[in-house]
């Protein structure tokens, strides 16, 4: 274990941040020179990105940030509590070799990434967060906290029913919830009121509406690239939100225009391909870019970190407090389809429903080397897609480049046949 | 009507129901006045204990009805009680239970109670799963219960006496609308125990009791006696086939649960059921909340004779929901602007 502070510790952490951006500039360079700046809205999501990437993210200098270690965070509370949520959840690789260092062998890179990210002092806000909230979710994720590393930033964890359909498991959600946010106001000193949380779970809903229409116009008009709508739903933690509301609006204005079209997609014939799994976090673009290189077109995902994080919708029925947080709580819980649920239909349901609304030819089902969970839903969504003649495609990869070869023949063999079926 | 039908689905339902329902309030407890008469079967709470009432509850018609001998009731006073009854269901199935949730006084009055809890800030409280299973049962015990006492005054049931005649219109007697809704005109005179012998101090008694109840509870869990209500259970037989109904696509369901949170009789089912597409359960009042929370289009549905009415859509869920955001105070969104701008600034440089 290396101690920190020390100069191997500080080696790492600099190598670390440095390769960081070169990835994702070679993720961000690869994507533009595609697009060949077409759809102008995108520029700023593609500037934010390279910005996160250097850790220059231009958020309120003053305020207190809230590191979260997954998408079932209730948001909303952390800014009613006057601080400002932050995602720890990482897609690089050279993060995700730092924190392999304290990591079983078989760990999954989003973790390791995570940890890495957190290890190296990587978050890219311009104070340290107070906290990092971290969920019962994943084994690997809700064991996080337990790794003694020398870290000095205090974890929280938030409890989450290994089930969300019984009433038990709700009203503990509830409660856990409930704690979670009398917690906060102690972590951020700020009270949570009535007030505060209504803006705030407002603020959010904004940015699912835009968020929710860029998801219609993709359904309507295909005239975006899949790779592009995800790094629009990554960089949610990146800007102010309503900045980012604001600039998801004017991009979903320019698509349902239907002026632009990226040249990546033009052909109208390309495979539509649904991609679900292990969720793809930038930088690691690297199974999207691919299947669009060779001509696929990802005209959906279900993947935590977009849609699972911006589409379920809070409604509150009496705006008081009693109300307010048992309906936050009701949005991170019910619809959620992460596979650390079971029974998990939910998600079968979803992918159909997907399947059906954007004409789907074929499913790429991502995991991780490591992510049990996804891993062991593959063989139900897998005798569904047979059921519903759908073609599968079952990867497993990591965040290392060195199986893109064999990637590469996978997936073109893959679109290929889809493109022969049609 | 395109148009039309999207201006529907983005309008705000709760608003035009607390607007109808005021007037069906004051039309039911005020419309003797104007000299209205609307029928002696009304599918809803119109009490004539109210002197002004301009109607007559079908339950209370129907208990007197079946006051009678089985000769009489299978002779001409079988047919008055089948042309009531007619009417009753005819009446009923144009609305179905929006009787309840849009024209019932006591429903009306019900959620202003809620209104004012609201107001107050005091929680409100929910039955958990299985006492709703067990509860719901007590309004068809006792919708059977009303048809069997007064039948029970005239002919020997399983060759027990005849029940007393102070137990005529049994129902009526425990019924907190015949306390209440003489109380808007002014008239106190059923706010009483009467003496006269045992049956009637019983009865009377149990009448302020569920009057007690009635206030305490409605204040603390929505629509409270509703739950308990003979007349919806009543409504319930009929509703399959109503003309107004309520649907749901169960594949464009994502079991967010918001329908059911919204609920003021906490049907879960409409979240949890994805097969059936008859919504309308036993306890709905199709107020038609779950409709107005549900973000994904055409998933829940109000339909007349298949006309679609109000269905649920992205556009009016974050309408209804968003239009809150500009009632709230500028100084938020001047704050907001500020941190634009900053951002911006932060770019050029």
């Amino acid at each position: 274990m290396i101690q920190k502070p020390n100069k191997r510790y500080d080696r790492l952490s600099t190598a670390s941040k440095k390769r960081l951006v070169i990835e994702s500039d070679s993720v961000l360079n690869e994507l533009q020179k595609e697009s060949a700046g077409t759809i102008p809205g995108m520029d700023y999501f593609y500037g934010l990105a390279r910005s996160y990437s250097r850790g220059e993210l231009s958020k309120q200098d003053k305020k207190k940030y809230i590191a979260t270690s997954c998408v079932q965070v209730p948001i909303e509370l952390i800014y009613a509590a006057g601080a400002v949520p932050v995602r720890t959840c990482s897609g690089s690789h050279s993060m995700s070799q730092a924190g392999a260092e304290f990591l079983p062998a078989k760990s999954c890179s989003l973790v390791s990434a995570t940890f890495g990210t957190i290890y190296t002092d990587s978050i890219p806000v311009p104070s340290k967060p107070v906290a990092i909230i971290n969920p019962t979710t994943c084994d690997q994720k809700k064991k996080l906290s337990e790794i003694p590393s020398g870290m000095d930033i205090p974890y929280y964890t938030l409890e989450l029913p290994p089930t969300k359909d019984s009433e038990e498991a709700q009203m503990y959600w509830y409660s856990s919830v409930k704690k979670f946010s009398r917690d906060l106001e102690g972590i951020t000193g700020k009270r949570i009121t009535r007030s505060r949380l209504k803006a705030a779970i407002l603020k959010v809903a904004k940015a699912q509406q835009a968020f929710r229409q860029l998801h219609q116009i993709r359904k309507e008009h295909p005239s975006m690239r899949g790779t592009d709508a995800i790094l629009v739903a990554n960089t949610f933690f990146y800007d102010d939100i309503d900045s980012w509301t604001q600039h998801v609006d004017s991009l979903n204005h320019e698509l349902a225009q239907g002026l632009h079209r990226d040249p990546g997609i033009s052909d109208n014939n390309a495979p539509r391909i649904l991609l679900t799994g292990s969720p793809s976090i930038f930088p690691n673009f690297k199974l999207p870019v691919m299947i669009e290189a060779m001509g696929g077109h990802i005209v959906a995902d279900e993947f935590c970190s977009s849609n699972r994080l911006l589409y379920d919708t809070v409604a509150v029925d009496e705006w008081n407090m009693y109300d307010m947080i048992p309906a936050l709580a009701d949005r991170y819980l019910k619809a959620c389809t992460c596979p650390c649920f079971t029974p998990n239909q939910d998600r079968d349901r979803k992918l159909l429903s997907y399947i059906k609304d954007f004409r789907v030819d074929g499913l790429v089902y991502q995991t991780f080397s490591g992510c049990q969970l996804y891993e062991l839903e593959s063989s139900r969504i897998g005798s569904l897609m047979e059921q519903e003649n759908i073609p599968m495609l079952y990867i497993e990869t990591d965040y290392s480049p060195d199986d893109r070869g064999q990637l590469s023949t996978r997936i073109e063999a893959f679109i290929e046949s889809l493109s022969a079926r049609k | 009507m395109n148009n039309l039908q999207r201006y529907i689905n983005n309008a705000n339902i709760s608003r035009f129901r607390l607007i109808f329902q005021i007037l069906a309030f004051l039309l039911l407890i005020y419309g003797g006045y104007l000299s209205i008469h609307i029928g002696t079967s009304i599918p809803t709470f119109a009490c004539p204990y109210n002197q002004e009432c301009p109607g007559t509850c079908y339950l209370i018609s129907a208990q007197h009805q079946l006051h009678n001998t089985w000769s009489d009731l299978f002779g001409f006073r079988g047919k008055a009680f089948l042309t009531g009854f007619i009417t009753f269901v005819l009446l009923f199935l144009v609305i179905n239970k929006a009787w309840c949730g849009y024209v019932c006084p006591l429903g009306t009055i019900q959620d202003w109670i809620t209104k004012l809890r609201n107001f107050l800030g005091v929680k409100f409280s929910r039955y958990d799963e299985l006492s709703f299973k067990r509860l719901k049962i007590i309004k068809f015990v006792l919708l059977i219960l009303l048809v069997l006492i007064p039948l029970g005054m005239s002919n020997s049931l399983l060759g027990l006496p005849l029940f007393s005649h102070d137990l005529s219109a049994p129902f009526c007697q425990i019924c907190p609308g015949r306390v209440i809704t003489p109380l808007f005109i002014g008239d106190t005179s059923q706010l009483l125990v009467d003496f006269t012998n045992p049956t009637t101090m019983i009865m009377s008694t149990l009448g302020i009791l569920v009057l007690a109840l009635f206030f305490i509870g409605s204040f603390f869990k929505k629509r409270f006696f509703c739950f308990f209500c003979p007349m919806s259970a009543l409504h319930f037989l009929f509703s399959s086939i109503a003309f107004l109904r309520l649907n749901k696509k169960g594949e464009n369901c994502t079991r967010c649960g918001n329908c059911y949170r919204v609920c003021d009789v906490g049907i879960k089912a409409i979240a949890e059921d994805l097969e059936h597409t008859y919504m309308v359960k036993d306890d709905c009042m199709l107020c038609l909340k779950c409709v107005e929370a549900c973000p994904e289009n055409d998933c829940l549905k109000a339909s007349f004779l298949t006309i679609p009415v109000f269905s649920s859509t992205e556009e009016g869920f974050f309408k209804r929901n968003l239009h809150l955001d500009h009632e709230m105070q500028n100084p938020s969104n001047q704050s907001n602007n500020e941190d634009i701008t900053k951002n911006d600034d932060s770019k050029t440089k």
